[in-house]
């Protein structure tokens, strides 16, 4: 287990063999055209992006005024608005809130990525976590002005939709897959009946079902939160569409293994905890990364049932008429959060994989 | 020889017959094996051995005629197969180790999940059966690590982990290079001095001639001689048996 793995040597080896990679760069006449081509572009693109967003943009003092006076980027609106594009239309003096969950929350992350952190009481600390998340944000106890979850928005809302459907998600899809690989017929077939109707829907009537058509259908008492709604559907959707991958992995499984651990005396569920899904899952790693990516980047559709998640408290922010509405700034802006969010949970993702890879 | 109930039998196969769906695979097997005793079982490739020893811990299941081990009855029904399973010992022909756990966790799973045994002892116990095997430097590899030969002892020592009265072998050897059949082999041997309860599927003469009590042969889903090694390989009755054994013969 303390072996040293070989797969981590590898960045280090490609670091070290760069200058062979910059001579195949230039190793025959295509590829010498081929790179002169793309050296020119770079050539082309770069040096104007360099003056527009660096040598000619407007940082300090955050004002209008800034902005006029300089011909490139607007980052001045950026530091005068990320308060509000972060937390959306959240009280102002009650801003520290949703700050401190969304440090929790991407703390709490980043320690989950160790692996030595997975342990039982990961799960505690992220339950914990949810409960301290909805707490703070909500308020109505301690002495915490009450915010409905109407007034959520931005970021802590992106975070909070992400973690809650796809840590919900994932659970519920193991089940969903192991139901339709079951022997009982009435549990194979609710499950596939489940899973083919979550894809073969748009998860944008999904979410307007839960949204708009569930108060119609249900009694005002028992419809949930408007972002409780909204979670739902983005759960289901999710574990419908993880479901499917993790099922493609629990075929990867060959009969033997089943035959083994039964053979030994182990039941049903401790045979596929200890013996087919760690297996499963993990030769399911790189599809189920692209799959929770894709629905990372999913969450930004509740804003079509008046959610404020980060891309629609942007565009609320770019509303100010004293600004000249620099929607490309706030939009590279809110990219570079989505992207630090998806390559992190990528990155991860590999290092998992990596780690698996020692035992093969 | 002698009658005996089938309580104090290690394993007693009473009647057996086994369908897959309409192919009648197990014709009226009856078997009856004392503790300690060791059987080895052979006969051409579909005759049914396989199906008749998974029928004993219900990797199969039979639809007539009864099956017990240690008196308790082996039948399709997930309390009654564990109960069985947990006396016994299965040991296949593509060795079915758990490639994502250590050769060591391997021989602790069935301790730990199925009869609770505390790791530290659930790791001694299996410390002291690879040793038995003769590859406790191993312990801390992952199975694809191992040769094929190596690989079958850790499936042997995973299985005497959870202290098996009866072990089951289906051609432990027959997915093996030859140089590594004999290590595998031996192993067995120094199991059947031991005393252990053993049915084994195997072609491996040799073996049958050193180790066995008796030899089955079986065709078409039915035993067909049931005798001593001496008497098995130097007076066959059957013709079948003869037939086969003249094949058999380099
Ligand atoms: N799962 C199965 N489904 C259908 N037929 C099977 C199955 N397993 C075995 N059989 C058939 O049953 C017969 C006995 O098989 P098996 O017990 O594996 O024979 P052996 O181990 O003696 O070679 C064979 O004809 C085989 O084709
Ligand atoms: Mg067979």
């Amino acid at each position: 287990m303390t072996a040293i793995d070989p797969m981590l040597e590898t960045p280090r080896r490609v670091l070290r063999n760069s200058g062979a990679a910059w001579r195949r760069l230039f190793d025959s006449p295509l590829n010498v055209a081929l790179s002169l081509l793309v050296l020119a572009a770079a050539a082309m693109a770069v040096p104007p992006l360099f003056k527009w967003a660096v040598l000619d943009a407007a940082f300090l003092p955050a004002t209008p005024q800034t902005c006029q006076a300089h011909a490139g980027a607007c980052w001045s609106f950026i530091v005068a608005k990320h308060s509000q594009i972060l937390f959306g239309i959240y009280p102002l003096d009650e801003r520290w809130r949703p700050a401190i969950v969304c440090v929790g929350l991407i703390g709490l992350l980043i320690y989950s990525v160790r692996p030595s952190s997975w342990r039982r009481g990961l799960l505690v600390a992220w339950l914990v976590m949810m409960v301290a998340a909805q707490v703070l944000m909500g308020g109505g106890i301690f002495g915490l002005t009450p915010v409905s979850t109407a007034l959520w928005g931005g970021l802590p809302v992106t975070l909070i939709l992400t973690v809650v459907a796809i840590g919900g998600g994932f659970p519920l899809a193991i089940l969903l897959a192991l139901a339709r690989r079951s022997e009982l017929p009435a549990l194979r077939v609710l499950s596939t009946i489940f899973i083919e109707t979550m894809r073969g829907l748009p998860l944008l009537s999904i979410l307007f079902i839960a949204s708009i058509m569930l108060p119609l259908l249900l009694p005002a008492a028992l419809v949930p939160d408007k972002l409780v709604r909204a979670l739902i559907a983005l759960l289901l959707f999710a574990a419908a569409y993880m479901a499917e991958v993790v099922r493609g992995g629990l075929q990867a499984i060959p009969r033997g293994q089943y035959e083994a651990a039964a053979a030994l005396g182990l039941g049903y569920w401790r045979t596929q905890q200890k013996v087919v899904l760690p297996q499963a899952l993990n030769v399911s790693i790189p599809a189920l990364t692209s799959t929770i990516i894709v629905m990372i980047k999913n969450t930004s559709l509740v804003l079509v049932v008046g959610l404020f998640d980060l891309i629609s408290s942007g565009k609320s922010a770019l509303a100010d008429p004293t600004w000249r509405s620099p929607a490309i700034e706030t939009y590279i802006f809110i990219s570079a959060i989505y992207f630090v969010l998806c390559f992190g949970f990528g990155r991860f993702a590999e290092s998992f994989e990596r780690r698996n890879k020692v035992s093969r | 020889m002698v009658e005996q109930s089938s309580a104090s039998m290690a394993v007693a196969i009473e009647g057996v017959h086994k369908w897959y769906g309409d192919y009648h695979a197990l014709r009226g097997v009856d078997l009856a094996v004392a503790p300690g005793e060791r059987i080895v079982i052979c006969g051409p490739s579909g005759s049914g051995k396989s199906t008749l020893i998974r029928c004993i811990n219900q990797l199969e299941h039979h639809e007539q005629g009864v099956i017990t081990v240690n008196g308790a009855v082996s039948r399709n029904e997930p309390k009654a197969a564990r109960a069985v399973r947990r006396e016994v010992g299965m040991v296949f022909q593509s060795f079915n180790l758990f490639p994502h756990l250590t050769v060591l966790e391997n021989c602790m799973l069935g301790p730990m999940w199925v009869n609770r045994t505390p790791r530290a002892v659930a790791a001694e116990t299996a410390m002291g059966l690879l040793e038995r095997v003769r590859i406790p430097d191993q312990a801390h590899k992952y199975p694809g690590q191992l040769s094929g030969g190596q690989q079958q002892r850790v499936a042997i020592a995973r299985a005497l982990c959870m202290n098996p009265k009866v072990m089951l072998f289906d051609e432990p050897t027959s997915a093996l290079d030859p140089e590594m059949v004999k290590e595998v082999l031996e192993t067995m041997l120094r199991l059947a001095e031991d005393g252990t309860t053993m049915l084994v599927v195997t072609h491996e003469m040799g073996f049958a001639r050193q180790a066995a009590d008796r030899v089955i042969f079986m065709d078409q889903g039915q035993v067909l001689e049931t005798a001593p090694p001496a008497e098995f390989f130097g007076a066959p009755r059957h013709p079948r048996t003869q037939a086969f054994l003249g094949q058999l013969i380099r």
